[in-house]
């Protein structure tokens, strides 16, 4: 087992190296950002390990902030007559007094470089190409390891990338990368983890294996992300009240069916950000319309509804649109006869029984709460647009997630998936209702089934 | 860890268990797991390894393991009832078949009610088999049902539906049901063999076949058929003139009786027993086969969050090199009492920015501050011939950083009087405001006085 590649994040203070490796470690909580200098006054490092086995250490570094100076400094620990090259000029400096005072921050980034197998060098890409940030790499260059510039904040408009790429090449640095660590792009962290294949020929096959681990298990996030929503949709789909035929006691019903569902969808919030590593606060406090990290806006609230662009069924009254479609009698005995029909057709001595006391309780002028497709539609897309933000924002990300709008159509209007209509009918199946079963391998199936049309959506 | 939990666990009750403790998370919340968590990171190994580790942990310290047990004795106690209600049941239909000797045995009754019911139900977990997918059949239902009542137990309860979980990845419930099925039918006719051949053994019988509409070549036809396969085997079969005897009102039994006995044996062995059996080995075989094959499904979303703790792909080294205890602040020197002339000078300004303004004469420009070179040239001319007034523009969309504020500081000191211009954002751009408060705090420390409009009526005349 080759031992792990050191890389030392350094850079001018306030360029983002915390930020970038919590991206890149998908730690939302290392270390400290602001938009103050010197935020990060000491190093502190994180391990990167593929099944068990450690593959990268990455070192944060504080900010350079007086290179023009240190750069002076090292220039005059040469004595008269001699000429040390890189290397032994920084180790002569940090044996100095001056590397405890003044430098001192800037003399603890050399340390570490010193220490690492490579270094990454972080740029804040709005930044102009000024003298104290090619001092700067005169200063990191004299420790004599690699340095792999590291555009950071390219996705935002006012960058400087094309400057910035010519001024590393006058200095002989042509190899760099675009990584913005707010909103990494996708295969940013192949491209950096190759771009330093190249500098660091040996350490290929570990950091090969990394980037392979690494696209696996985003592959198998989102994966894991449609499995959540799929079983939300189920148990939403599938949730069912029965209720005396009462205005008041269907209101109450109506009501608790509501906040029950609102609840499902809520838990589906926060194993997303889970699954993601992100906190539920993170989200509560800045990253999504919730309120408490609950969804802001009304879930059965039609104004909700349609600004998704979803067709409130035209049949629902605006009392059907708030949510719940009530199966009543009218009409329902046929199809609770025909729905017999077919369970007893399907097999199942128990299907046939739970439609059996269905009919039974129509029969005694009970009515059914269901929740209304264009919910369910809604809730999908909503899930939907939550996974996609997700699986696209860094870990240095503070902003609020945007949700833009929907983009699939199938779900806004058209049919629900066939899975669903089928969830519909099979009350056992919603974690929502009493008596559930959900390892079901019927369940199962139908799970795997919306994951795939979910995932393919 | 593991070494102290009882010998008897096989892979499949740690898969089992592991599989009870990931419904309990699901359905109860996530347990308290730190101890688990570190003994099973404490042994390394697989990822799967780390799961299952954790897992009996877990079960071992909420009582799973005993929960496992009796719901072990359950199942046993219920298979050990169903053998009984199969081996007696086995004895009746073969008693109630031939009945106590007094009167001649109908054969085809007999056929009918010793293979009749075997036949149907095996055609029904066929039908069930083939069609319904979650097999098993009502038999496998009702020991699954009998085990879950016999051990009732609270903290069993995820105990059954991890089992089906477990056994669902590979589809081998309805193999292992399957196989307790076809045993247990086996035993039935094992047993309701053994039964007839006592009975024969020990009684009289005569045989008869009876019809009121059917001819007698389908009797003839249907017993010949029937006894083909036995007959291969070595059974005997009653010969034509002994079938037609056997229907006639007066026959005389003797003739016929043994070789009426032999075929009926030979026909409940390879029509009753026989399917039932090689049914139930080949359930055995795809059950072992399956079984040894079982393993965790690491892609559920539960052992996905579990890997993060239990294999985190990430995790804090914690401190290398501590923060100081206070950063280093450049000493103030001493600033010179007077000084001559206005001089206007700007640091760090982005190279395509208009600079400098239109300045009224009597003002130096001291240009824009970047590299070295620069700085020294000016730092040197100012110490030589110190200015009156000086007026430093930044741009507050650079950070502030310590070099800056050394510069700010040292050009201070080359001065009467001193004073930050921070520079409005050019045309288009915007200040973020953070940054800006940033540098009014940092000037506020140094004591210098700052504003965002260019003070150039005070740098030309000395008062605003």
């Amino acid at each position: 087992m080759s031992a792990p590649l050191k890389l030392a994040l350094v850079g001018h203070t306030n360029v983002g190296k915390t930020s970038l490796l919590r991206t890149l470690t998908r730690d939302i909580g290392f270390g400290e950002v602001s938009h103050r200098p010197s935020t990060t006054r000491h190093v502190e490092g994180a391990r990167l390990s593929v099944d068990g086995q450690p593959l990268l250490e990455l070192y944060d570094t504080p900010g350079l902030e007086d290179a023009i100076a240190l750069l002076d400094h090292l220039e005059r620990v040469e004595r008269p007559g001699e000429r040390l090259d890189g290397p032994a000029r920084t180790a002569r400096f940090l044996e100095g007094s001056e590397a405890r005072q003044r430098f001192e921050q800037e003399a603890k980034v050399l340390r570490q470089l010193l220490a690492s197998d490579a270094g990454l060098y972080v740029i804040d890409a709005r930044e102009p190409v000024l003298a104290k940030y090619k001092d700067e790499l005169a200063v990191l260059a004299g420790c004599g390891k690699p340095l792999l510039p590291v555009l950071n904040f390219v996705a935002q408009p006012d960058h400087r990338e094309n400057e910035w790429r010519e001024a590393l090449a006058r200095l002989g640095l042509h190899a760099l990368v675009r990584f913005d660590s707010v909103a990494p792009p996708f295969d940013g962290e192949r491209r950096l983890y190759e771009s330093l294949a190249l500098l660091l020929e040996s350490s290929r096959p570990q950091l090969q294996r990394l980037v392979e681990d690494h696209e696996a298990q985003a592959a198998a996030r989102l994966a894991a992300g449609n499995r959540l929503i799929a079983e939300l949709l189920v148990d939403v789909a599938a949730c069912r009240r029965s209720v005396t035929a009462q205005p008041e006691l269907e209101r109450g019903a109506i009501r608790e069916l509501h906040n029950v569902v609102r609840a499902r969808e809520q838990a589906c919030v926060e194993a997303l950000l889970r699954l993601y590593g992100f906190r539920p606060q993170d989200a509560a406090a800045a990253d999504l319309p919730l309120l408490n990290g609950r969804w802001g806006d009304d879930l059965f609230n039609p104004e909700t509804l349609k600004q998704l662009g979803v067709k409130v069924g035209g049949g629902m009254a605006a009392g059907a649109a708030a949510g719940a479609g009530v199966d009543l009698m009218v009409g329902g005995i046929t199809l609770g006869a025909a729905a017999l029909l077919g369970a007893i057709a399907g097999g199942g001595a128990q299907t046939a029984r739970h439609y059996g006391n269905r009919l039974l309780g129509k029969l005694k002028g009970q009515r059914e709460l269901t929740v209304d497709d264009s919910v369910l539609r809604l809730l999908a897309l909503r899930q939907q647009l939550l996974l996609t933000t997700l699986a696209a924002r860094g870990h240095a990300a503070q902003q609020t997630i945007e949700l833009a709008m929907p983009q699939a159509q199938g779900w806004r209007d058209g049919k629900l998936p066939e899975a669903l209509q089928r969830a519909r009918a099979r009350p056992e199946w919603s974690s929502l209702n009493p008596g559930a079963h959900l390892e079901q391998r019927e369940r199962q199936a139908l799970l795997e089934a919306l994951q795939a049309e979910l995932s393919h959506a | 860890m593991t070494a102290h939990l009882p010998p008897t666990l096989t892979p499949l009750d740690r898969l089992w268990l592991t599989e009870a403790v990931r419904l309990r998370e699901d359905h109860a919340g996530p347990l308290d797991d730190d101890e688990a968590n570190r003994r099973a990171r404490a042994e390394g190994g697989e990822l799967h390894q780390l799961i299952e580790r954790r897992a009996l942990w877990l079960a071992r310290r909420d009582g799973l393991v005993e929960a496992l047990q009796h719901w072990r004795q359950g199942a046993r106690l219920a298979a050990l009832a169903l053998l009984l209600f199969a081996l007696l049941s086995g004895a009746g239909l073969a008693w109630a078949a031939l009945g106590d000797g007094a009167r001649p045995v109908n054969v085809f009754w007999a056929l009918g009610s010793l293979l009749g019911l075997n036949l149907l139900m095996l055609l029904g977990w066929l039908l069930g088999f083939f069609f319904a997918g979650d097999s098993g059949g009502a038999l496998g239902r009702l020991w699954l049902w009998l085990s879950e009542k016999l051990a009732r137990d609270a903290r069993a309860v995820q105990l059954a539906p991890a089992l089906l979980a477990v056994l669902q990845q590979r589809r081998l419930g309805r193999w292992l049901l399957g196989l307790s099925v076809h045993g247990l039918w086996s035993l039935a006719m094992l047993s309701a063999l053994l039964t007839l051949l006592a009975l024969l053994a020990t009684r009289r019988y005569g045989f008869v076949w009876e019809t009121t509409i059917l001819g007698e070549n389908a009797f003839v036809g249907l017993t010949q058929g029937l006894g083909a396969l036995p007959a291969l085997l070595g059974f005997s079969m009653p010969d034509i003139g002994q079938i037609r005897a056997s229907g006639t009102l007066a026959n005389d039994f003797d003739s016929a009786r043994q070789s009426w006995a032999g075929w009926l044996v030979g026909v409940v062995l390879i029509y009753g027993l026989l399917p039932r059996l090689l049914l139930a080995l080949f359930c055995l075989w795809r059950w072992r086969s399956g079984h040894s094959a079982l393993c965790l499904d690491l892609q559920l979303p539960a052992y996905r969050l579990l890997r993060e703790r239990l294999q985190p792909a990430s995790e804090r080294l914690g401190i290398q090199d501590a923060a100081p205890a206070h950063l280093h602040k450049p000493d103030s020197g001493i600033q010179p009492v007077e000084g001559e002339g206005a001089v206007l000078v700007a640091i760090e300004l982005e190279p395509n920015r208009d600079w400098p303004p239109p300045l009224p004469s009597g003002i130096a420009n001291a240009g824009v501050l970047d590299d070295r070179e620069q700085r020294r040239r000016l730092l040197e001319h100012l110490t030589r011939e110190p200015a009156q007034r000086l007026l430093i523009a930044c741009d507050p969309r650079r950070s502030p950083d310590r070099g800056t504020l050394a510069l700010i500081g040292e050009l201070s000191r080359c001065a009467a009087a001193t004073r930050i211009w921070l520079l409005p954002a050019p045309p288009g751009g915007v200040l973020d405001d953070r940054r800006l408060q940033d540098w009014q705090q940092v000037l506020d420390t140094l004591g210098l006085t700052h504003g965002d409009i260019a003070p150039l009526s005070w740098l030309e005349t000395g008062h605003d």
